[in-house]
């Protein structure tokens, strides 16, 4: 198969991957047992103690419908939708917070996300292999065992404990770190942008602890399957240094799958860590996607998963296409 | 190594140190600790910060309720009565029929950008409104209260009005009910000149009335900043005195985990519904730390609403009173208190919540009806004993004596009473309409078949509220109904909530929220044209309760032309109360407990039961209150 042909055959798998994507993302919402109209009238409702009257209500409903895009049936809103998803990448306003775009509510938490689950998750990501690779690569002696028990310790904790654990002792016993920080507003400096970066260290320490646990376990047992393979015995016959060895031959081929997990990691970075954003306070797509989910803002629903779609399939794209630059045997196929 | 290693931590751990020290006296959005009233806010996190048009959806808990927006009336939510704020008095009513009014407004009031607040702007405001009213979602209360372009400019500080309907609630329409008013007042110099654009503007950051501005809030809608204005004496309620706090910054600490740390580090003054236990956690580490009361129930219960299990009535077998009734005699109400609120909790028998504001209008007035109260087979339900009997069980389970109410206070703090909880009872009524236990010890219906029941309660948004709903459902199982606590979202529980289709019965308090003698305000919602089939998706608009009682809705029809208040209009309330009551139409629970614990390090003179000026809570426009009434200690 020519490079041409291979490209132009993922490519189209790229684009039906996010065709039925948006598909699916258009109709789960409106399966959901509720209904953002009924949503936001229950609220006036009870801000008004119940005294709207029924001809308020309905009208207040045929407004809604309209200003929501709400009208019509099922197919002529779904070709709307893709229509304005395709064309404009326009999600429409958020039906809770009208008439507030999504596009804003979504790229306000954006950064924030991204910033931390993509730093912490490559920090993770390189730690964890870099343990693991030592651990499985010398498995036969002692040091190797201790770090992976760090790993075995890690993976297991489950990651609200963990996160209570790291807050209690690092925010409340040893107050180093602010418990509910507040971010900077306004034009960025120097100053603010290194007070992001000192909010984001309690999170990122402790979303690094969660991930770092896995990255080992997984690369060590990779190491220690590919130490005993046949080219790896012939590099050290051959005199290859331990470093030579262990980098050149058990990391290269070790790290394939570790680079696939990654990349699909990196993909789900921009659903948000809801948990991360509860507890620590910090700002991301995360609570957002869950409240936008409790009230049915099929809008606000629609343009946050369809941005972690696009960044799965992005990112299984990049992979397909640098696959057979890290592995030459598929090069060969 | 390790040298290098502590040569190049140290300076690190030092600045981090350095800062979280400097943090003790100054806030981390630079304001002084001392001078800054930290507060938790109602919502968690806001989606829309920088909404604040208050035509439109507005970001409703940081402040702009309590601090930024100002009221033509207010109230005294320590006596339940309205007083005028931007009003110079109360509405002057000009015809018979109570719908043509004339508001004077106080002169000298000025808006926080320094321009002079007129009658022009509540002018421009309806004006507004009805224009626009299909392209902005938060004018419907005054679009369908108002006659359309009725209003007429007398001066600059006086204007006429004419309502759709008699309005003897002009004042908690047009102004504060409980929380706040739906008919928010907007500067027509900002707004005006956006002519069409006003559909869409956000208004951050908002220009406002009230005797604080925002000086800075967050765009990912963790916290908002209000400073005093230099002029605040002229603000909408710059007559109450002088707001103490410099500063009051809304602000929210995250998951209850880390609230309550917070809170023990002295991070923020006021919290809004911390769990007991949490609350229990804090003051063990913190004695700064206080309870709305010393004693049980510990917290403040005067919220405008009560919990109650409400009912689709429509929907066979609750269409039954023998089988409403059942299920209320079957609710063992002390046991559901005291393990899902470990008895912080003042029950209410009557179908709204009972407080020092309600008690003299509707629950000492019906004392006797509900003493004397008489089901078809001769059976007196109410048990008057209730509150002794609770303060028993809690001595028993080694609750300290003098953390208990004793004579006269045991009433105030755990109600006048509730229903027996009476097995044999409850299942003798079944029996009268043909509902017995099956083989597998759970009631059938009447023609023998299973009977699951289904109780919607809230999810983890409400907790204490979840805890009741799986205890309730527990107590239920437990006498033989098959019934299964459901928890919602709060998108799915407006859902339910609206219609009868998706309710059998939810814990919820939406249509039993009678605050003062203005009980129309949540009862005229009980009307002919809000009653749906049992399995209609329709939405209710209000009647909640699912009545579809014609002599509830004629004493609701003939109040609408009675003065709130007046005899007869108190009368055809507490007639509705009974009818209610008699049908057991709704169960309802208790009052709802509200906890707002507060932290004494750097303010005091809270509300508190001892010291009650106002409702506590931050999320009330009453909140300016505690604002002006807090004390700082002196602590920097």
């Amino acid at each position: 198969m020519g490079v041409l042909q291979y490209v132009a055959k993922r490519l189209g798998q790229y684009f039906a991957v996010l065709f039925v994507g948006l598909t699916i993302t258009f109709l789960i919402p409106r399966l959901l047992p509720t209904n953002p109209i009924d949503g936001y009238i229950g609220q006036i409702q009870a801000r008004a103690n119940g005294a709207l009257s029924g001809n308020d209500i309905a009208l207040l409903r045929a407004n809604l419908e309209e200003l929501y895009g709400l009208k019509g049936d099922v197919l002529t809103q779904y070709l709307s939708f893709l229509k304005r998803v395709i064309f404009q990448f326009d999600f429409g306003p958020s039906f809770t917070y009208y008439p507030q775009p999504v596009s804003q509510i979504v790229f306000t938490a954006l950064p924030y996300t991204i910033g931390l689950l993509m730093v912490s998750t490559l920090i993770a990501w390189f730690l964890g292999n870099v343990v693991g690779l030592v651990a499985g690569y010398f498995h036969t002696k002692r040091a190797a065992s201790i770090l992976e028990v760090v790993g075995i310790m890690l993976y297991p904790i489950p990651y609200y404990i963990l996160a209570v654990t790291v807050i209690l002792v690092l925010s409340y016993l040893i107050p180093i770190f602010p418990l509910a920080p507040s971010f900077p507003v306004g034009q960025m400096t120097l100053q603010k942008a290194g007070m992001i970066i000192y909010n984001s260290l309690l999170p990122a320490i402790t979303l690094i602890l969660a991930g770092f646990g896995w990255n080992i376990l997984s690369m060590k047992a990779l190491a220690v399957a590919t130490t005993e393979e046949p080219y790896v015995t012939y590099s050290r016959l051959k005199g290859a240094t331990n470093w030579t060895r262990m980098t050149g031959y058990v990391f290269r081929n070790a790290m394939l799958p570790q680079v696939t997990a990654l990349a699909l990691s990196l993909g789900t970075v921009f659903s948000g860590a809801l948990l991360t954003e509860m507890l620590f306070s910090y700002p991301g797509i995360g609570l957002i996607l869950r409240t936008a989910a409790s009230s049915a803002d099929y809008n606000v629903l629609y343009g946050a998963i369809t941005i972690s779609i696009i960044a799965v399939a992005t990112a299984g794209l990049v992979i397909d296409l640098i696959y057979p630059l890290l592995d030459p045997r598929i090069r060969h196929r | 190594m390790a040298k290098l290693g502590r040569y190049l931590l140290a300076p690190v751990l030092a600045a981090l140190m350095g800062t979280a020290a400097y943090a003790q006296t100054m806030t981390d959005v630079g304001t002084p600790r001392a001078e800054t009233l930290i507060v938790q806010t109602f919502d968690g996190k806001a989606s829309n910060p920088d909404a604040q048009n208050p035509l439109n959806q507005f970001t409703l808990w940081r402040g702009l309720r309590e601090l930024g927006w100002g009221w033509l009336w207010e109230m005294d939510t320590s006596t339940g009565v309205s007083y005028p704020e931007l009003a110079d008095g109360m509405p002057e009513v000009l015809n018979d029929e109570y719908t043509k009014f004339r508001i004077k407004i106080r002169p000298g009031v000025y808006w926080s950008d320094g321009v002079e607040f007129t009658v022009d702007d509540i002018l421009y405001t309806l004006d507004t409104s009805f224009k626009y009213k299909d392209k902005l979602t938060f004018v419907f209360r005054a679009n369908g209260y108002i006659k359309e372009a009725s209003w007429t400019k007398i001066d600059d500080y006086t204007f006429e009005v004419e309502t759709q309907q008699p309005a003897y609630d002009f004042n908690t329409v047009m102004g504060v009910y409980t929380w706040g008013s739906l008919f928010i007042i907007v500067p027509k110099h900002i707004f005006e000149p956006l002519g069409a654009d006003v559909v869409t503007f956000k208004n951050a950051p908002a220009v406002t009335l009230g005797p604080y501005k925002i000086k800075e809030f967050d765009p990912n809608g963790f916290w908002q900043l209000w400073e005093k204005r230099e002029d605040w004496q002229r603000s909408a309620w710059g007559n109450l005195g002088e707001p103490k706090p410099k500063y009051v910054l809304y602000k929210d600490f995250g998951a209850e985990e880390t609230r309550t740390l917070a809170f023990v580090q002295n991070q923020y003054d006021i919290d809004t519904f911390m769990s007991p236990d949490s609350i229990a956690a804090a003051q063990a580490r913190n004695p700064a730390i206080e309870t709305f009361s010393k004693t049980l129930p510990y917290h403040d219960m005067n919220d405008a609403c009560s919990w109650g299990v409400y009912i689709n009535q429509q929907k066979a077998p609750f269409d039954q009173p023998e089988v409403r009734w059942a299920l209320a005699l079957a609710l063992d109400l002390q046991t559901v208190g005291i393990t899902s609120v470990s008895g912080q909790f003042k029950p209410g028998a009557l179908p709204l919540a009972d407080t020092p504001i309600t008690g003299p209008m509707f629950y000492d007035p019906l004392n006797d009806f509900l003493n004397n109260l008489t089901l078809a087979d001769g059976y007196k339900p109410f048990n008057p004993n209730f509150g002794p009997e609770l303060i028993e069980k809690l001595k028993t389970q080694g609750v300290p004596a003098d953390q208990l109410p004793s004579g006269d206070a045991i009433k105030a703090g755990f109600g006048a009473g509730w229903w027996k909880y009476d097995l044999a009872q409850s299942e003798k009524l079944l029996a009268s309409v043909g509902i017995k236990k099956g083989a597998d010890g759970f009631y059938t219906k009447a023609d023998g078949s299973p009977w699951p029941i289904e109780l919607t309660i809230p999810a983890d948004w409400n907790k204490v509220l979840q805890r009741i709903g799986f205890s309730i459902a527990d107590s239920w199982r437990k006498a033989g109904f098959n019934v299964t606590a459901r928890q919602v979202d709060g998108g799915e529980w407006n859902t339910v909530q609206q219609t009868n289709g998706r309710n059998e019965l939810q814990v919820n308090w939406a249509t039993t929220c009678v605050y003062n003698a203005n009980w129309t305000n949540t009862w005229s919602a009980l009307n002919p044209d809000n009653v749906k089939p049992f399995d209609s998706t329709e939405p209710l608009n209000g009647n909640y309760l699912r009545v579809t009682d014609p002599a509830i809705f004629d004493l609701v029809e003939k109040s609408r032309s009675l003065e709130i208040g007046s005899d007869p209009f108190m009368a055809n309330g507490r007639e509705i109360a009974t009818k209610l009551v008699e049908g057991m139409q709704v169960i309802n629970l208790m009052n709802i407990p509200t906890t707002i614990p507060t932290n004494n390090t750097y303010w005091t003179n809270y509300s508190k039961a001892d010291n009650f000026y106002a409702a506590p809570y931050s999320w009330w426009s009453s909140f300016k209150k505690t604002i002006v009434n807090i004390q700082p200690t002196g602590k920097q």
